[in-house]
C-alpha cells in the first residue's frame, strides 16, 4: 500500500549501504562513511534543536571532544581504540550534560551566546593546550585493526559505522515517538504548558543535551578513526553551520529528515569540492533558502507528496482514520520514487 | 464546612516594588466552581500564576489538599493535582490532538529513555493504555473526530477545549482556567456551561475560572471572588456579588456608583 | 604601573570597537527581538568596501568612511529584506538560522572578491605611526584616534536616537510594537531602519578600526561574537549596557593577555560570558528599569 513509504525506502537504503563496499572504490566508501557519521551528528542535533527547540551552538564542540578524547586516549594513554572510542563518547556525553547545567537556566538568545562561548572556548583549548592536544597541527591516531575479522580497515570501519547508525537511528526513532519525545516537543512548543502538565523542564533539556552530546561523541570517535588524524580545524564554525544546514535541509523535528539532510549536504559538499571558494556561499544560501522557502525541509515535501512518511509521535495500533486532508486529496499518480 | 481543597492564605506578590497581590485569601471547597473576576490589572492572572507555581508569593501560604505548595516548581505542583489552562492558546502545535492529550498524561506515566528507545514491553503497554485514555478524553469533550488533526489546524475555540481536555487527562483535583470562553461564539457558550458542569459532576474536579464573560460566571459559578488592584474586595454567591457596591465601583468607577445609588 | 596604563588604553581602544558592534546588535534586537548573526559579516564587508574605496580608488579617508557608512546601511536594509522580513513571524530558531545562512554567503562573497584564506589587507595609517610619549607612557596616536572616533560615533548615535523622529519611532517600536502599530508607526519600516542603523554603526566601526589592524574575510565572526558577548553583558536590550559591556570585554581581554598569557586574550571574554550568564542570566544591566536610554 505504501510502496514508496519510509519503511521500504529505508530498507532499500540500508541494504544498498550494506553491500556498497563490494562494488565502490575507496573514495566513494570514504564519502559514504562520512555521510553515515554526519547522520549521527544531525540526529543528535535535531533532537536538541528540532525536537526540544534549544538554540545551542555546542554541537561541533561535542563532536570535537569525542574525536579528541578518542584520539588522545589512544595516543597519550595508550588505550586501544575499542576502549578509547566508547570512553570518548561518554566523555562527550558528560560534557554535554555539564554544559547543559548552566545553560538550562538560559533561554533563546542567552542560551545561544553561552553555548557559542563554550564552543569558542573548546576550540581555544584544542589550539592552545599543546602539552595535551598537540596544538594547531593536530595529531595522528593509530590505525585501528579489525584483527580476527577478515575485513580491511576501510571496510571494517564502514561496517562499524553502519551498524552504529542503524542501531542509533532506531533507538532515536523509538525515543522520539514515546512520552519522552512528546515531552521534548512540549518543551519546544510551550515551556509554560509543558510545566503545567508535569514536565520537568530542566530534566528534559538536560536529557536532550546529553543525547546530542552522546551522538556527537560517537560521531567524533568514528571520524577520528576515519581520518586517522585529529586537528582543531575540523570542529570549527564551518562545522557548526554544516550541521545546522543538514538539520534544516532534512527537516527540523524529524529523525529520518536528519538522515536525508546529512546525505544531501555531504553530497553537495563533495560536488563543490573543486570550487572551494564557493562552498561557503553555497551552504549559506542553502541554509537561508530552505528557511525561507522550504521551512519543513525535504521531509516536509515528502510527507506532503508521498504516503507513508508521516512521523507520528505515538505508536498507534489503530490506523483506521486517514491522517489528514493532504493524504486524502493526494492522488496516487503523484507518488514518485 | 469541610476542609477547603485549595486554600490561599494572606498571599502578597510584588514585582519591582509594585504590589500586584495584597494579602489575598481564598478557600475553595471540593466540588466547587469558583469564579475569579475583576477589572483588567486586578491581579487575576497573577493569582493563577502564584497558585500554579510560576511566581512565588512574597509572603503567605498556599495549601492544596492540606499540603503547602509554596516554593515548589510548576511541574511538581502539577503532579500534586493542580491543572491549568492559559489566556492564550498553548496547544503544542507540532503534535496532533491525540498526541497533545497523551502529553497530558506525562506525569501519570513513567517509561524512561531506555524502555522507550528499546521498545520494552512495559513501555508498550503503558503507551497503549495512554492512547486508549486519550481517546476516551476526546470523547468526553466530543472531539473524537479531531484526533489525528495537527494542533495548529484547530479553530481557536476548539484549541481551548482541547487544552482543557489535556489538563483533565492528568486527573487533577483542581483546575485553573484563565478566560476559557474567549473566542467562543454565543451558541457555543451554552455548550461550554454544560461542559464545565460535567467536568465538575462527572470528573469530580474543582474549578477556578477567570472570566470576563459575566453571563458564564453567573450561570456556572457557585461562588465568586472579586479582585481589584490586587485586593479581594468581595466574595459570595454570584447574585450577592453582582449587587455589591464596592464591586460596581471597581468596575465602573465612583461617578457611576453615585448615579447607581441615586437611582 | 606603566604596563597597566598601557593595557588599559589598548583595552579601551579595542573595547570601543566592541561597544560599537554591540550597539548595532542591540539596536536590532531591541526592535525586532532577534540577533542578526550576519552583523559581524556586515562589519567586515563594509570595512573591505572602504579598503577598495580608499586604497584602490584613492578616495580619501573621511569620504571613504562616509560612503562605507551609507553602504553599510544599505547592507543592513538588504539583510532585513532578505533574511528577516519574509519570515518575521517565525520562531527565533528559524530567524537566527536565516541570518547565519546569510552570514556565510557574505563571508564567501568577501573571499571571492578580496582573496582567500590568509589574505590580509592593510589600510594606510591616517595618523603618524610614531608613538607619542606622555611622561613615561607611550601612546600610538592611531589608538587615540580610534577611541575618540568611537566616542564621537556613539554621541552622534545617541543624538539620532533621542532627537530625530526616526530615532524616537525606533524607541517607541522597541518598547511596544503593538501600541506603536496602533498610533500609526509602520513597524516594518522601523525594523528596516534598525537593521540599517545597526549595520551603519558597524561599518563606521570597521573603517575606524581599519588603519589599526588588518582586514580579512574571517574577521567578522570573531568581532561579532565579542560584540554579542558585550551586548549580553549589558542585558541585550540596553544601549548604555552595550557600550559598557564592550569596554568591559576590551579591558578584560587586554588585562588577561597582559598579565596571564597572551593566548588568554582570545578566550577570556568567553570565560567571562559563561560566568556572568551562570550568575546573572539576564546580563549585568538586564533590569527593567535600564531599558530606556
Amino acid at each position: 500500500m505504501t510502496l514508496f513509504g519510509r519503511r521500504n525506502v529505508l530498507m532499500v537504503l540500508a541494504l544498498t549501504a550494506a553491500i556498497a563496499p563490494s562494488f565502490v572504490n575507496d573514495y566513494y566508501l570514504f564519502v559514504a562513511n562520512t555521510i553515515l557519521i554526519y547522520v549521527l551528528l544531525s540526529i543528535g542535533l535535531n533532537i536538541l534543536l528540532g525536537y526540544t527547540g534549544q538554540l545551542a551552538f555546542a554541537n561541533a564542540a561535542m563532536f570535537g571532544i569525542g574525536a579528541y578524547a578518542t584520539g588522545l586516549l589512544q595516543v597519550r594513554v595508550g588505550w586501544p581504540f575499542w576502549l578509547a572510542f566508547p570512553s570518548g563518547a561518554l566523555i562527550a556525553t558528560a560534557v554535554g550534560l555539564a554544559i547543559s547545567l548552566p545553560a538550562l537556566r538560559l533561554r533563546g538568545l542567552y542560551l545561544a551566546v553561552s553555548t557559542l562561548a563554550f564552543a569558542q572556548f573548546t576550540q581555544w583549548v584544542f589550539l592552545n593546550w599543546e602539552s595535551v592536544t598537540y596544538g594547531a597541527g593536530g595529531f595522528k591516531t593509530p590505525p585501528i585493526s579489525f584483527a580476527p575479522l577478515p575485513v580491511s580497515k576501510q571496510a571494517g570501519l564502514y561496517y562499524l559505522t553502519l551498524i552504529l547508525v542503524v542501531v542509533l537511528y532506531v533507538l532515536a526513532q523509538n525515543a522520539v515517538r514515546s512520552r519522552i519525545g512528546r515531552a521534548f516537543i512540549a518543551v519546544r512548543d510551550s515551556e509554560i504548558a509543558a510545566q503545567s502538565l508535569g514536565v520537568d523542564l530542566l530534566r528534559y533539556k538536560a536529557l536532550a543535551f546529553g543525547i546530542s552530546g552522546f551522538y556527537a561523541g560517537v560521531a567524533g570517535g568514528l571520524y577520528s578513526a576515519l581520518l586517522n588524524f585529529v586537528s582543531p580545524e575540523g570542529y570549527d564554525l564551518f562545522q557548526m553551520v554544516l550541521q545546522k544546514a543538514m538539520v534544516v535541509v532534512g527537516g527540523l523535528g524529524s529523525i529520518v529528515g536528519s538522515l536525508l539532510g546529512a546525505g544531501a549536504i555531504i553530497t553537495a559538499l563533495e560536488a563543490l569540492r573543486t570550487v572551494k571558494g564557493l562552498q561557503e556561499i553555497a551552504f549559506g544560501a542553502i541554509l537561508l533558502g530552505f528557511i525561507l522557502f522550504m521551512p519543513n525541509g525535504i521531509i516536509g515535501a515528502l510527507k506532503a507528496k508521498v504516503r507513508g512518511w508521516e512521523e507520528p509521535v505515538h505508536r498507534s495500533r489503530r490506523r483506521n482514520s486517514p491522517p489528514g486532508p493532504a493524504a486524502v486529496t493526494t492522488p496516487r499518480s503523484e507518488v514518485r520514487p | 464546612m469541610t476542609a477547603p481543597l485549595l486554600s490561599v492564605r494572606n498571599v502578597s506578590v510584588s514585582f519591582g516594588g509594585v504590589k500586584v497581590l495584597d494579602g489575598v485569601n481564598l478557600d475553595v471547597q471540593p466540588g466547587e466552581i469558583r469564579g475569579l473576576i475583576g477589572p483588567n490589572g486586578a491581579g487575576k492572572t497573577t493569582m493563577l500564576n502564584v497558585i500554579s507555581g510560576i511566581h512565588a508569593p512574597n509572603i503567605g501560604d498556599i495549601l492544596l489538599d492540606g499540603v503547602s505548595i509554596v516554593g515548589r516548581k510548576p511541574n511538581e505542583i502539577a503532579r500534586l493535582g493542580l491543572g491549568r489552562t492559559f489566556q492564550t492558546s498553548q496547544l503544542f502545535r507540532g503534535m496532533t490532538v491525540l498526541e497533545n492529550l497523551m502529553t497530558g498524561l506525562h506525569h501519570r506515566t513513567s517509561a524512561g529513555l531506555v524502555a522507550a528507545a528499546f521498545n520494552l514491553r512495559g513501555y508498550r503497554e503503558e503507551e497503549e493504555a495512554a492512547e486508549e485514555e486519550a481517546r476516551l478524553a476526546l470523547e468526553f469533550v466530543g472531539m473524537s473526530a479531531f484526533a489525528d488533526r495537527p494542533g495548529s489546524a484547530l479553530s481557536f475555540g476548539q484549541q481551548r477545549v482541547i487544552e482543557i481536555a489535556r489538563t483533565l487527562i492528568g486527573a487533577p483535583k483542581v483546575v485553573l482556567l484563565d478566560e476559557p470562553a474567549v473566542g467562543l461564539s454565543l451558541n457555543r457558550l451554552a455548550e461550554f456551561d454544560t461542559l464545565l458542569r460535567r467536568i465538575r459532576d462527572e470528573k469530580g474536579v474543582t474549578l477556578i475560572l477567570i472570566e470576563h464573560v459575566i453571563r458564564l460566571v453567573m450561570d456556572v459559578c457557585d461562588q465568586v471572588t472579586v479582585l481589584s488592584s490586587g485586593r479581594q474586595i468581595a466574595e459570595g454567591p454570584p447574585d450577592a456579588v453582582r449587587n455589591d457596591s464596592q464591586v460596581i465601583e471597581a468596575y465602573l468607577g465612583k461617578e457611576l456608583r453615585a448615579r447607581h445609588s441615586a437611582s | 604601573m606603566i604596563l597597566l596604563t598601557y593595557l588599559l588604553l589598548s583595552g579601551l581602544t579595542t573595547g570601543s570597537l566592541y561597544a560599537l558592534i554591540a550597539l548595532g546588535i542591540v539596536v536590532v534586537n531591541k526592535s525586532t527581538g532577534v540577533i542578526n548573526f550576519a552583523h559581524g559579516e556586515l562589519f567586515m564587508f563594509s570595512g573591505l568596501l572602504a579598503w577598495t574605496l580608499h586604497v584602490q580608488l584613492g578616495v580619501s579617508y573621511l569620504p571613504s568612511l562616509a560612503i562605507a557608512v551609507v553602504l553599510g546601511f544599505a547592507l543592513g536594509v538588504a539583510t532585513n529584506l532578505i533574511a528577516f522580513r519574509p519570515i518575521k513571524n517565525a520562531d527565533v530558531v528559524s530567524l537566527v538560522l536565516a541570518t547565519i545562512g546569510l552570514a556565510f554567503v557574505v563571508r564567501g562573497a568577501a573571499r571571492v572578491i578580496w582573496g582567500g584564506k590568509g589574505d590580509y589587507l592593510s589600510f594606510p595609517p591616517i595618523t603618524s605611526p610614531d608613538p607619542i610619549s606622555f611622561g613615561e607612557i607611550m601612546v600610538i596616536p592611531q589608538q587615540i584616534a580610534v577611541l575618540a572616533g568611537a566616542i564621537v560615533i556613539m554621541l552622534v548615535f545617541a543624538a539620532f536616537f533621542r532627537l530625530t523622529r526616526a530615532g524616537k519611532m525606533m524607541q517607541a517600536a522597541a518598547d511596544n510594537a503593538k501600541a506603536s502599530k496602533l498610533v500609526g508607526i509602520r513597524v516594518d519600516r522601523i525594523y528596516m531602519l534598525s537593521f540599517g542603523t545597526g549595520a551603519a554603526i558597524a561599518a563606521a566601526a570597521a573603517v575606524l578600526m581599519a588603519p589599526l589592524t588588518l582586514l580579512y574575510p574571517d574577521m567578522g565572526f570573531s568581532f561579532f561574537i565579542k560584540g554579542f558577548a558585550a551586548a549580553v553583558l549589558g542585558g541585550l536590550t540596553s544601549l548604555p549596557g552595550a557600550v559598557l559591556g564592550g569596554f568591559c570585554i576590551g579591558v578584560i581581554e587586554a588585562l588577561a593577555g597582559g598579565y596571564i598569557n597572551s593566548s588568554f586574550m582570545e578566550v577570556s571574554a568567553f570565560i567571562v560570558i559563561m560566568f556572568v550568564l551562570v550568575v546573572r542570566p539576564t546580563g549585568l544591566l538586564g533590569l527593567k528599569g535600564m531599558r530606556r536610554i
